[in-house]
């Protein structure tokens, strides 16, 4: 058995037995071997499992508004739907509208509904083809920007995409 | 380098006295025990290496469970389905815990057929029956939390029978339940039992059962018995 001193590590200091040289020495590296390597599987394991928030994306919430055939070029039309959100085991629905705008029926364009002053619900002025905004008379280009008023930047975009042919919104404000 | 981690080990060693530390805990006399016998002596170690897996897998479950019935299955669903190696973390404490108590049981059955038990050893048993009851403790916690019917209906099936002590049977189950019958407060109740209270009583009895076993030494297994002359 090792003897307390602070020159000897404690272990291997007299692992030789005259009868089984080695034998000991041999066994001790042995466990220490496969020990290591089964606690190293479960540190692994361990440590991904509580790092793996920094390599994960979050899912987009993508939202479908129906099929990109019903919108026509021309008027903007103002579409409401019901936005579910997945946040890890809550999901939240949330009603919401966007403003479409087309031009040829193949690219879109969604508007935030809400001016982007202060946030009020502006609309669409069919007669001067225009949005405005009833607070302060903020008035839009149907291309989001800014022709006369307080705004500080143009209407806010939603990202779109045609998906099998429906028409597909992400929902989040974006500084245009 | 090993120079420099020599010294470093020396540095160490004057100021906390690593190496009686060692002697005392690793380089410690052991019976001799030959072949499947001396396999019988790991049984405690083996249940405390379990304890571990479970501590660790326990914390890291925790950091994305809810005790609540609105999100304690969702969250599990999302432990198992989203989380990268969601499934092996929970697989190891829902494995682990089973292993648990059949690995405290067969070190217990151990130390019952060899007569380890006996004198001066007594208080070790003892602390040992209470870590079992502290196993079985967290077994029937940790059962209920995953909140699917296999879990509710345990855990009703549990509490009944906790109801049936003659007197003061019906006080018995609601304080179990923290209410009038099954609830959101039953799942409060066994999440914090499970990863609060139980834990530290576990750590601070397992000090006592492993000082105890360092102080006494380990038992020699029995002798064959002399046979009787004629």
């Amino acid at each position: 058995m090792s003897e307390p001193g602070c020159g000897c590590a404690g272990k291997g200091c007299s692992e030789k037995t005259p009868e089984n040289p080695g034998r000991r020495a041999f066994l001790t590296r042995a466990t220490v071997a496969l020990g290591g390597l089964i606690a190293a599987a479960l540190t692994a394991t361990g440590a991904g499992y509580f790092v793996s928030p920094a390599f994960q994306r979050r899912e987009e919430d993508w939202v479908d508004l129906g099929r990109s055939g019903d919108f026509k070029a021309g008027a903007p039309s103002l579409v409401e739907f019901t936005q579910r959100r997945r946040d890890a085991w809550v999901t939240s629905e949330r009603r919401s509208s966007a403003w479409v705008v087309t031009s040829d029926g193949k690219s879109f364009t969604a508007f935030d509904p809400r001016c982007t002053h202060l946030g009020c619900p502006y609309r669409w002025d069919a007669g001067s083809a225009r949005f405005v905004c009833p607070c302060h008379t903020a008035v839009f280009g149907p291309d989001g920007k800014v022709i006369s008023g307080p705004p500080p930047r143009p209407l806010d975009e939603y990202e779109t995409k045609v998906a099998a042919g429906r028409l597909m919104i992400l929902p989040k404000a974006q500084k245009a | 380098m090993r120079e420099r981690a020599l010294k470093a080990y020396a540095w160490a060693c004057e100021r906390t006295g690593v190496d009686t530390a060692w002697t005392a805990l690793m380089a410690r006399k052991i019976p001799e025990a030959k072949g499947w016998v001396g396999l019988l002596y790991t049984l405690g170690s083996a249940t405390m290496a379990i304890f571990t897996v479970q501590a660790v897998t326990g914390f890291l479950l925790a950091t994305n469970y809810v005790p609540s019935p609105d999100h304690a299955y969702d969250s599990v669903r999302y432990i198992d389905a989203s989380v990268l190696f969601g499934r092996v973390v929970r697989g190891l404490h829902h494995w682990g815990a089973s292993f648990m108590v059949v690995f405290a049981v067969l070190h217990m059955l151990r130390v019952y057929f060899m007569g380890s038990y006996k004198y001066p050893r007594e208080a070790t048993w003892m602390a040992g029956v209470g870590l079992l009851l502290l196993v079985l403790g967290f077994s029937f916690t940790g059962y209920l939390l995953p909140w699917d019917q296999k879990a509710y209906w345990a855990t009703v099936v549990g509490t009944t029978i906790a109801g049936q002590t003659p007197v003061v049977g019906s006080m018995l189950a609601d304080v179990l339940r923290g209410s009038d019958g099954m609830g959101a407060p039953t799942l409060t109740r066994f999440y914090a039992l499970h990863v609060l209270l139980l834990p530290a009583l576990t750590g601070g009895l397992i000090a006592v059962h492993l000082y105890l076993v360092i102080w006494h030494g380990i038992s020699e297994p029995p002798k064959k018995a002399a046979k009787k002359a004629p």
